[in-house]
C-alpha cells in the first residue's frame, strides 16, 4: 500500500519501521565496512608481523590449552581418583600423564602463577608474597602493583580536571611466556591469571586477575548495611554501614543509607562519591525492592540478586561504574543487607582491566556482567559470618560459571596459539570448608550434620565436569595441560611470629604500648631487630635498608639470621605437641636473581596444620604466639611448600618424572617451536635431560 | 476513515498553529519531540527489552570480536555472521512494538506530508488545475463534455480548459492575484464539487488533489474531505510546488529532516525513560 502510494514511499515506511530498519542497516554497514577495512589491511598486518618477527618458529601443536584449577591438592585427587569419582581426569591422565606438580617458595599464589609464566624462581620476576612492606613506614603495600595519583590539576570552576592518569604498574618483572609468544606471531588468550594487573600488552588478550582492586580502591570490601548497633568492627575485608527506617509493624518499611563510593579527583580534598541506598519492604517483609540511585532491583530474604550496577557521579558527564550483588540477610526486629565488594564494571570499567582494553567490555557484552574484583570470592563475608555456606557456596560458583563461559568463548574462538585459564573456586572453596574434612579442626563445629559437609568433594567432581567438557572440544594439534600452582591443607592453628620476636627479644614495643595497633603501630623500631609482614615472609630491621633499620649488615645480620632460623627450626606447638614450624629458609641461599635484594630475609616453611596467624597478618604483636583458628577460613596453603605440591595433567605423556611450575613456562614456548630464553629456569616437560633444581626451583 | 481525518486534520492544524509564520525547523523539531516521547513509552511498554538489549549485546560484541580478531579472517567472517544472525533477532523483537507504532505514524505522517510537503501558490505564477471525470459519467459522449469553472476573487484563470479525451481530464492553468485560502467550484452533469487553493508561504495544510472516497485515498490524502463517491469528478488536483527544507546547503525533503529529528530525540531521550531500542 505504502509503496504503491503517490506521495513519497518511502517515507511511509514510517519513522518507527524505519527506525527498526536504519539501526539493523546501521548495524549491517559498521559491520562490512569494518570487514572490509580489516580485509584491506589485512596484508598490510601480515606483512608488517612477518617482518617484525625475529626468528621462524615451527610449532609442534596448534593450540595450547592450560585450565589452572587454583590450589587442587594431589591427596585429594588421588583418594577421589581412587573411589572413581574423577573419569575424566582418570581419562586424562590415561591419554597423557598425571603428576605432582613442584610449586615453588613460598606457595602462594601470586608467587606461584607469577613463576609459571615467567618460568623463573622469585628473585627474578619480582613477587615474593602478597604484600610487601613500605621500608619507609613498615606498612604494608601490594607486592605485585603500585597504583599512583595524580598531582596536576586545570582548575575549572568548582571542577578541577585531572591532567594525566594515576600510574599503573605492574611490579612482577622478567617476561611471561605470552609475551614471547606474541613476538613470534603466536595469539595467546590469559584469562585471570594472577598478577597481571595492570595487564601485560602483547599479542592477544588478557583480562588481569588477582590484585585488581574494587571501586573503593581495596582489595575487596564487602558492605552490610544494618541496623543493628555498628560500632563492632570487622576484622578484615567489611564494613558496617548504618541503615536507618522503620517498619509500620506490618512488615512494610523504608530503610535507606548511604554508599560510601571511590575518591572525586574532580573536585578540592578528593572527597568520596556518595550513592543512596533505598530498601523498601512490603507485605511479610520476605520481599523488597532495592533502590541504588536509579537502579531498583527485587529482593527476597535469603536470596542473592544479579548483578546490579551502580553510578558515582564525579562531574557532569563522568560517572564512574560499578556492579555488585546483594543479599537481603535479615527482616524483622532488625534490618540487614549483604553487599558484595563493589567490583569495577567490567563493561565500562574505571581503570585498565584487560589487554586491550576494550576486552574485558567485549566479554561483559558476550558473556554478561561478570566480576572483575582480583580476588572475587568473598571469603571475608563467611569468615565473619556475614553470609552462609550456601551463599558463599553460590557466589563462588557463579564466579567460576562466569569464568567457564569466557574460557569456551576464547577456546572456540582460538584456531592458534596458546589460551590460560585459572579457576579460583578450588582455591577459595577449599580455603573455607577445609574444616568439614578435618576431624580435628577447631572451626568444624557439628560438622557431620553440615549441609555443606562434602563441599570439597563436589567441588573437586565439578572440576572433572569442566576438565571433560575441555577434552571434548579439543582438536588434532591440541595440547591439554590441567594444572594448580600448590596444593591444600589444614589450617589449625595459627603462629604469631611477632609476638614470637616480642617473647624471644627481637622485637620491642613502644612505650606504654600493648601491642594490639595493626600494622606494627605499637612496634619501637629502634629496639626492633627482625619482624614478619605478610603471609610468609620475615625480616631482618637492617640498617640502610629500613628506615629506622638497628642490624648492621653483614656479620652482625648473618649471625642474626643464623640465630633466629635455629631458634625456629623445628618450633613446637607446646600446647599440641607438635611442630609449628618445619624449616625456615634463608632466601640468601634459595633464591638467585635480580631482585633478590627485595626477598624476605627469611621464609617460614610452617608445618602442615599451621599457618601465620589472624593477628599476624595484620600486624598485630599482642597474644599468644600459638592459637587455635577458628575461622572459615580453616584451609591454607602458606606451609612448607615440599608439603603441598600441585597437581599436573597433561593430554600427552611427559619426559620428566618431578615436573616443576616453572616448567610450564619453557615447555610452552618449546611447544611452538621457540627457543626459551635465558632467563627461564624451567626445562621442558617434554625433554628428558631434567637438570637438579634447588628448593626455589632454580637449576 | 473521514471522520478520524476530520479529528486528525484538527488536532494536527491545531498543534502547528503557532508555528504558521515560523521556519518549518521549528515545527518539525517540537513534532518530533512530541512523537519520540510515546514512541519510546509505547517501544517500551510492547517489546522485550531485556531480549533487547541481551541481543544489542551480542551485536556489540560481534563488532569488538572483529577488531580483536583483526588478523584472522575466518574469525572475521564468523563474527560477522554472528552479527547478522543477531541482526535478524533484533528485527524479530523489533516488530511487536513496531505493529503498535506504526499505524498511528502512518496516519500522523500523511497529516505532516500535507503541512510540509507543498509550498503554497505564488502571487502570478501559474499552476495547473486538473479535474478528471468517471468515464461513467461521459455516459459514451464523444465531443467536448462541457465543465464549469468558478474561481473566487484572487484567483484568475489564465486559459481556456484543455480537455484530454484519453485521460478524462479538464486542465487549466490559474494563477493567484494575491495570498489567501480560496475555494474554486467546478460543475459537471448538475453536480459541484470544491476544490480549495492555498496562496502563500506559510505552514498551513494544503491538499494538492482530493479524490474518490476510497480507503487507502482517505489515509493517504486525508488533507481534504474525499469527493462524492457518486459523483461525476474522480479527482481534482491543484499543482502545488513541492517544499523542500534547505540542510547544510543541500534541499532536502520535509521528511528526512523530521526522521532525522525523531532520531536524535528518540537517542537523547532513551535513557532518561530508560528504554532499549
Amino acid at each position: 500500500m505504502a509503496v504503491a502510494a503517490a506521495v513519497p514511499a518511502v517515507a511511509y515506511v514510517g519513522p518507527g519501521a524505519g527506525f527498526a530498519l536504519v539501526s539493523s542497516f546501521l548495524v549491517i554497514f559498521v559491520t562490512l565496512i569494518l570487514a572490509l577495512v580489516s580485509l584491506l589491511i589485512w596484508p598490510i598486518r601480515t606483512l608488517w608481523r612477518v617482518l617484525r618477527r625475529t626468528r621462524r618458529a615451527k610449532p609442534t601443536i596448534r593450540r595450547l590449552i592450560v585450565v589452572g584449577l587454583d590450589g587442587q591438592d594431589p591427596r585429594l585427587t588421588d583418594r577421589f581418583l581412587a573411589e572413581g569419582k574423577l573419569p575424566n581426569f582418570q581419562r586424562l591422565a590415561e591419554a597423557g600423564c598425571y603428576s605432582k606438580l613442584r610449586t615453588t617458595f613460598p606457595s602462594v599464589s601470586p608467587v606461584a602463577w607469577s613463576s609459571f609464566s615467567t618460568g623463573a624462581n622469585p628473585a627474578k620476576h619480582n613477587i615474593f608474597d602478597f604484600l610487601d612492606r613500605d621500608l619507609r613506614t613498615y606498612l604494608p603495600t601490594l607486592s605485585s602493583t603500585h597504583i599512583g595519583s595524580v598531582d596536576r590539576f586545570l582548575k575549572i570552576g568548582k571542577y578541577r580536571l585531572p591532567l594525566g592518569k594515576p600510574e599503573l604498574r605492574l611490579l612482577r618483572k622478567s617476561k611471561p611466556f605470552w609475551t614471547i609468544l606474541g613476538e613470534q606471531n603466536i595469539w595467546s588468550t590469559i584469562l585471570r591469571v594472577p598478577i597481571t594487573f595492570p595487564p601485560d600488552r602483547f599479542y592477544g588478550a588478557q583480562l588481569a586477575a588477582m590484585c585488581v582492586p574494587d571501586l573503593l580502591g581495596t582489595q575487596g570490601t564487602f558492605l552490610l548495611f544494618t541496623t543493628r548497633p555498628t560500632g563492632e568492627k570487622f576484622k578484615e575485608g567489611g564494613m558496617r554501614v548504618p541503615l536507618t527506617g522503620d517498619t509500620d509493624g506490618n512488615g512494610n518499611g523504608r530503610y535507606e543509607a548511604t554508599i560510601e563510593g571511590p575518591e572525586n579527583l574532580f573536585l578540592e580534598d578528593s572527597p568520596t562519591m556518595t550513592l543512596p541506598l533505598v530498601i523498601d519492604l512490603n507485605g511479610d517483609g520476605e520481599r523488597g525492592q532495592v533502590t541504588l540511585g536509579k537502579e531498583t532491583v527485587e529482593l527476597e530474604r535469603g536470596k542473592l540478586t544479579d548483578w546490579v550496577t551502580m553510578s558515582f557521579r564525579a562531574a557532569p558527564g563522568v560517572k564512574v561504574n560499578g556492579i555488585c550483588r546483594m543479599l537481603l540477610t535479615e527482616t524483622g526486629e532488625h534490618v540487614s543487607l549483604y553487599m558484595t565488594p563493589i567490583s569495577l564494571d567490567p563493561e565500562n570499567p574505571a581503570m585498565p582491566i584487560s589487554h586491550p582494553n576494550y576486552y574485558s567490555t567485549y566479554l561483559a557484552k558476550l558473556i554478561g556482567p561478570y566480576s572483575a574484583l582480583g580476588l572475587a570470592e568473598d571469603t571475608w563475608a563467611l569468615n565473619e559470618g556475614v553470609i552462609d555456606d550456601s551463599t558463599f557456596l553460590e557466589l563462588t560458583y557463579d564466579i567460576d560459571d562466569e569464568r567457564e563461559k569466557m574460557f569456551f568463548a576464547a577456546m572456540d574462538r582460538l584456531r592458534m596459539g596458546s589460551l590460560v585459564c585459572v579457576f579460583d573456586g578450588t582455591d577459595r572453596i577449599q580455603h573455607m570448608f577445609w574444616r568439614y574434612l578435618d576431624p580435628d579442626h577447631p572451626a568444624g563445629g557439628d560438622r557431620d550434620q553440615a549441609e555443606h559437609k562434602d563441599a570439597i568433594e563436589k567441588l573437586y567432581l565439578r572440576n572433572d565436569r569442566l576438565v571433560g567438557k575441555v577434552m571434548d572440544r579439543l582438536r588434532d594439534g591440541d595440547l591439554l595441560m590441567v594444572l594448580s600452582d600448590h596444593g591444600f591443607t589444614s589450617f589449625r592453628r595459627g603462629i604469631n611470629l611477632n609476638s614470637w620476636l616480642l617473647a624471644n627479644g627481637y622485637l620491642k614495643l613502644k612505650e606504654g604500648a600493648d601491642g594490639a595497633a595493626e600494622w606494627l603501630r605499637d612496634v619501637d623500631w629502634s629496639g626492633t631487630r627482625a619482624y614478619a609482614v605478610g603471609l610468609t615472609g620475615m625480616f631482618l630491621n637492617l640498617e640502610g635498608r629500613e628506615s629506622e633499620g638497628v642490624v648492621k649488615p653483614g656479620e652482625e645480620a648473618t649471625a642474626l639470621k643464623a640465630e633466629l632460623i635455629a631458634k625456629l627450626n623445628g618450633l613446637e606447638d607446646e600446647e599440641k605437641g607438635e611442630i609449628g614450624i618445619t624449616e625456615v629458609f634463608d632466601t640468601a641461599e634459595i633464591y638467585h636473581g635480580p631482585y633478590k635484594g627485595n626477598a624476605p630475609d627469611f621464609l617460614i616453611g610452617y608445618n602442615s596444620g599451621y599457618r601465620t596467624s589472624w593477628d599476624c597478618a595484620t600486624g598485630v604483636v599482642a597474644g599468644p604466639v600459638f592459637e587455635d583458628n577458628v575461622k572459615a577460613w580453616s584451609g591454607d596453603h602458606c606451609v612448607d611448600p615440599r608439603q603441598v605440591p600441585g597437581v599436573f595433567f597433561c593430554s600427552r605423556p611427559i619426559d620428566s618424572e618431578d615436573p616443576a611450575l616453572i616448567d610450564v613456562a619453557p615447555t610452552a614456548l618449546e611447544l611452538f617451536g621457540l627457543e626459551p630464553p635465558a632467563h627461564m629456569e624451567g626445562r621442558s616437560l617434554f625433554d628428558t635431560a631434567q637438570a637438579k633444581r634447588g628448593p626455589g626451583g632454580e637449576s | 476513515m473521514s471522520v478520524l481525518n476530520a479529528v486528525l486534520r484538527a488536532a494536527v492544524d491545531g498543534l502547528l498553529s503557532p508555528f504558521r509564520g515560523l521556519s518549518p525547523w521549528v515545527g518539525l523539531a517540537v513534532v518530533s519531540i512530541l512523537t519520540a516521547v510515546p514512541m519510546l513509552l509505547v517501544f517500551r511498554a510492547t517489546s522485550n527489552q531485556t531480549a533487547l538489549a541481551a541481543v544489542k549485546k551480542q551485536i556489540h560484541a560481534g563488532l569488538f570480536e572483529i577488531r580483536l580478531f583483526n588478523d584472522d579472517l575466518r574469525a572475521i567472517m564468523r563474527a560477522q555472521l554472528h552479527i547478522l544472525r543477531q541482526n535478524l533477532s533484533y528485527l524479530r523483537l523489533s516488530l511487536p512494538p513496531m505493529l503498535w507504532i506504526v499505524p498511528p505514524l502512518v496516519l500522523l505522517f500523511a497529516q505532516l506530508q500535507f503541512h510540509y510537503g507543498y509550498r503554497g501558490l505564488e502571487v502570478g505564477q501559474p499552476a495547473l488545475l486538473e479535474a478528471t471525470i468517471r468515464e461513467s459519467a461521459l455516459d459514451g459522449a464523444t465531443g467536448k463534455p462541457t465543465l464549469r469553472l468558478d474561481v473566487p476573487d484572487g484567483l484568475r484563470v489564465e486559459t481556456p480548459p484543455l480537455w484530454i479525451a484519453s485521460e478524462s481530464r479538464f486542465s487549466w492553468r490559474i494563477a493567484a492575484e494575491r495570498q489567501g485560502d480560496y475555494t474554486v467550484k467546478l460543475g459537471f452533469a448538475g453536480q459541484e464539487v470544491e476544490k480549495s487553493v492555498h496562496a502563500g508561504e506559510r505552514v498551513v495544510l494544503r491538499s494538492p488533489e482530493r479524490l474518490a472516497p476510497t480507503f487507502v485515498n482517505q489515509l493517504l490524502y486525508p488533507a481534504e474531505p474525499p469527493l462524492p463517491g457518486d459523483g461525476p469528478f474522480s479527482a481534482v488536483s491543484i499543482g502545488y510546488p513541492e517544499r523542500a527544507l534547505s540542510l547544510f546547503g543541500l534541499e532536502t525533503p520535509w521528511w528526512v529532516v523530521y526522521l532525522g529529528l525523531l532520531f536524535l530525540v528518540i537517542l537523547a531521550l532513551r535513557n532518561a525513560f530508560g528504554v532499549t531500542i
